[in-house]
């Protein structure tokens, strides 16, 4: 259970605090609501590469970076297709530090080509890094345009191609930050040993006159149901074949989320999940297999990933992957078995409250689905799943024409 | 309106509010200490042994002894044991490595007994069932030959190499092949010497539940105390001397893995704290010169980094980084620059005043709440060190000059004797 307090500046600024006396520190986390599915089809990879540029200095504060680490702080940030995310950690006694540097870069980002231009180099460098000069390292870039063809889901947060970060300009950069990074389209939170009428404070003193912009009201264009199944396949220099397959289902505030979230644990999350117990272990089919869910705030989809034995056909191996998935349609799922996976979900959940930055950026993540509660409702929601939920809810999910597969291989097995 | 120009007022750190480790011995030997606190209900449970690969005849023994302890026991099957785990979700982490193997698991309060008594049965009374030693092996093995197509894990492997020689655990670069020769018995036999309670400890962390040292001395008590026969550990020759680099050719690489460094010393040594420090300000964070020249300046790179790690009987220093393949000649030149920059260029006032914060503050964090401390004071028992070590540390940020830093670093990071790898082109 993460208490919390709420304040809404007359800005729109969402601002939250939870307090834990137990920590010397005091852990930051500001939400932009913003991610990769808000970029224009032309210009994609671009959430990504500006959040790369609000580490390059504002108007008061030239190298943020640096008076951070003045303050024994530390700081990271990440984006995803639905959000950006900026967190820092530092002692409880600096915190105002964080107010100032966040609420500067809020107010007045400092633009510059020649910035552009580096962080354009290390974002291309990290395209390359993490999914060029990786083995399976593209599969998703692949993957996605497979599995949506028209919600922005259908490309990854670092973008269709290169070319799309080299091709951004300083114009694209000014354009992106006015419309989005503004009070209103933003939650803060903090978590840490620190009072909830200090953190108010500072809000309204740092945050306070920074003019609100437009709520980011997106008019995304939903993902057709699909009709057919729809395959692929890409010969790479692999060592061994992997098969991808991805079922669309439903968004993170349907009520059939968390069914399908445990329905993903019961296939493959822990070394008795029935993907790994039966295929990797028993029938020895595979040396790895996955499945997980992409938890996207849109529909997203529910992935089962797996690299087959050479000594099994490829075609052959993904038949068995279907039919322990369909198997799920058929047969209820024991009681013990699905106490099993929704313990995990009460224990990961748990592990995670004793962890000041975890909880702030929960908080933000929830209270941008609508309420920060909703996070203290997790285990309950999960709670409340039956087997015939999973059953229904596996039924939606495991159809054919609801599929698209990738076959990952080498020209021994991708002709 | 509030002055945007002038930064807030800092304090710095006073120091690390230790939690007091509480020691007790079992039966049997084995060293137990308790550090309470945490919020919510549930605790660590850390075991580590000796027994890392340093201590092994033939590559792979440690760690598959440790990979497949939950492989079976003589009255539970594999199935079974992580049946049990998983419904109890007990986060469980077998992990070996040069000098340790490391144990540990999470578990919440109210499933405590049952998983420590499935806990105790695992390193008690393991079988390793040939048959599951087979397929961990085999799908071991496939990963290891993706492996080979990373430039990152290449340049990592072939580094450890020039650094300890290819006959020294800490050097060896495994092969396939060798994923094929370990014996059930290697395995029996391992386990049977170094897993006792007289070459373990134990940490216990969090928020724990009444009766937490009862349960834990009648479920670990009864680990074996002492092996029947002691056979030695294996002795190896380290290799100390010279200075060599090695290219790997990869004509299809878009970017080559750079690894430069050298052999030194571990975390007992009387300059270790001076040297953490010297490298922290060369390549050990985001503000250091390496980052800001190679990644923030050039755009060579999406990161670097550089390290020293402590190893029981040695250590070594790195600096690594990916870098686009057209640049990787040009990373290189920077990378010996910043070297010689360290050895010569005394830090200015605005380097040291955030190099001394950040790490001050680094270090608070890294002792922020039981699991964190748990996971600090095991790195001291490893080492036959008290939490004094970590008192002097802070003391040497606190006193250390610029001077020192150069003189540390032309002590000890002078071009004779660093190694490196280019995997790439």
């Amino acid at each position: 259970m993460v208490k919390f307090q709420r304040h809404i500046l007359p800005n729109g600024l969402r601002v939250l605090v939870h307090r834990d006396e137990t920590t010397p520190l005091a852990a930051v986390n500001i939400l932009y609501d913003v991610g990769a599915r808000d970029e224009h089809s032309e210009r994609t990879g671009f959430a990504h590469l500006f959040e790369h540029l609000m580490f390059e200095g504002s108007a008061n504060v030239p190298r943020f970076d640096y008076e951070l680490q003045h303050a024994g702080g530390e700081n990271n940030a990440f984006t995803t297709n639905d959000i950006t995310n900026y967190y820092l950690s530092l002692p409880a006694q600096n915190l105002e530090t964080a107010f100032w540097l966040e609420s500067d870069r809020m107010m007045a980002l400092a633009f510059s080509p020649e910035k552009l231009l580096t962080q354009q180099n290390v974002v291309t460098e990290e395209y390359r890094q993490s999914y060029l000069n990786q083995p399976y390292g593209d599969a998703w870039l692949l993957m996605r345009p497979l599995a949506y063809d028209v919600h922005p889901y259908r490309w990854a947060t670092i973008g269709k191609d290169i070319s799309h970060i080299r091709d951004a300009t300083l114009q694209d950069v000014k354009d992106f930050f006015h419309t989005y990074y503004h009070p209103a389209n933003a939650i803060l939170t903090v978590s840490g040993n620190v009072e909830a009428s200090r953190v108010f404070e500072l809000a309204e003193k740092w945050f306070g006159d920074i003019h609100p912009g437009p709520v980011n009201s997106r008019k995304l264009p939903p993902e057709p149901r699909q009709s057919k199944e729809k395959r692929l396949s890409a010969k790479r220099d692999v060592p061994q074949h992997q098969i991808y397959m991805a079922f669309h289902m439903c968004a993170r505030n349907h009520p059939d989320f968390h069914a399908a979230d445990l329905i993903s644990d019961v296939l493959a999350n822990g070394e008795s999940s029935r993907l790994t117990a039966r295929l990797l272990h028993d029938q020895k089919v595979f040396s790895e297999i996955n499945a997980y869910i992409t938890g996207n705030l849109d529909p997203g989809l529910l992935v089962i990933a797996g690299k087959p034995h050479p000594e099994t056909d490829p075609e052959k191996a993904e038949d068995m992957l279907w039919k322990e998935a369909y198997d799920l349609v058929v047969n209820p799922l024991t009681e013990r078995e699905l106490q099993k996976v929704k313990n995990r979900v009460e224990a990961s959940q748990t592990y995670s409250e004793s962890n000041v930055m975890a909880k702030a950026m929960n908080l933000a993540y929830y209270e941008l689905q609508g309420d920060a509660d909703l996070y203290n409702q997790q285990i309950e929601n999960y709670q409340r799943v039956k087997a015939e939920d999973i059953q229904r809810v596996a039924a939606e999910i495991f159809r054919r024409d609801n599929l698209s597969v990738l076959h990952y291989g080498n020209t021994d097995t991708v002709k | 309106m509030p002055d945007r120009t002038q930064p807030p007022g800092k304090e710095l750190i006073a120091g690390i509010p230790y939690i007091k480790p509480l020691g007790a011995k079992l039966g049997n030997g084995l060293p137990v200490y308790f550090l309470e606190g945490g919020t919510e209900e549930f605790v660590k449970i850390d075991l580590v042994f000796f027994a890392g690969s340093y201590f092994q005849y033939k590559p792979l023994v440690s760690f598959a002894t440790t990979r497949l302890l939950r492989s079976g026991t003589n009255t539970k099957s594999r199935l079974e044991i992580s049946e049990l785990l998983d419904y109890y979700s007990a986060h469980l982490q077998l992990d070996a490595q040069k000098d340790i193997v490391s144990v540990s698991m999470y578990v919440l309060n109210k499933h405590l007994e049952p998983t420590l008594a499935l806990l105790a049965e695992i390193f008690q009374d393991p079988v390793f069932p040939e048959d599951e030693m087979r397929t961990f092996l085999k799908n071991q093995q496939k990963i290891h030959i993706i492996n080979q197509k990373k430039v990152e894990h290449l340049a990592r492997t072939y580094f450890a190499e020039l650094v300890y020689g290819e006959q020294h655990p800490y050097g060896y670069r495994l092969k396939p092949e060798n994923f094929d020769m370990v014996e059930r018995d290697d395995l029996l036999a391992f386990h049977r010497r170094w897993f006792t309670a007289a070459n373990a400890f134990c940490i216990v962390s969090g928020r724990m539940p009444e009766k937490m040292e009862k349960m834990i001395a009648g479920h670990l008590g009864s680990l074996v105390a002492q092996p029947d026969e002691a056979a030695k550990p294996p002795r190896f020759q380290m290799l100390t001397s010279g200075s060599r680099k090695v290219k790997l050719e990869m004509p299809e690489a878009l970017q080559s893995a750079i690894r430069i460094g050298k052999q030194l010393f571990n975390r007992t040594h009387p300059a270790f704290h001076r040297f953490k420090i010297a490298n922290a300000l060369l390549g050990g964070y985001f503000g250091s010169r390496l980052m800001q020249n190679i990644r923030q300046e050039k755009g060579y790179t999406y990161g670097i980094t550089s390290n020293i790690i402590s190893l029981v009987r040695s250590g070594y220093f790195f600096i690594a980084t990916q870098v686009g393949a057209d640049v990787s000649e040009a990373a290189r030149e920077e990378i010996y620059r910043e070297l010689k920059n360290l050895r010569e260029k005394p830090a200015t006032a605005d380097e040291m005043e955030s190099l001394k914060n950040y790490l001050a503050g680094s270090f608070l964090r890294s002792f922020d709440g039981p699991f964190a401390q748990a996971e600090r004071f095991k790195e001291l028992l490893v080492f036959g060190l008290d939490h004094s070590h970590y008192d002097e540390y802070l003391q040497t940020l606190k006193t250390i000059t610029p001077e020192l830093i150069m003189a540390t670093a032309a002590d000890y990071l002078n071009e004779d004797g660093m190694m490196e790898v280019v995997a790439g082109r």
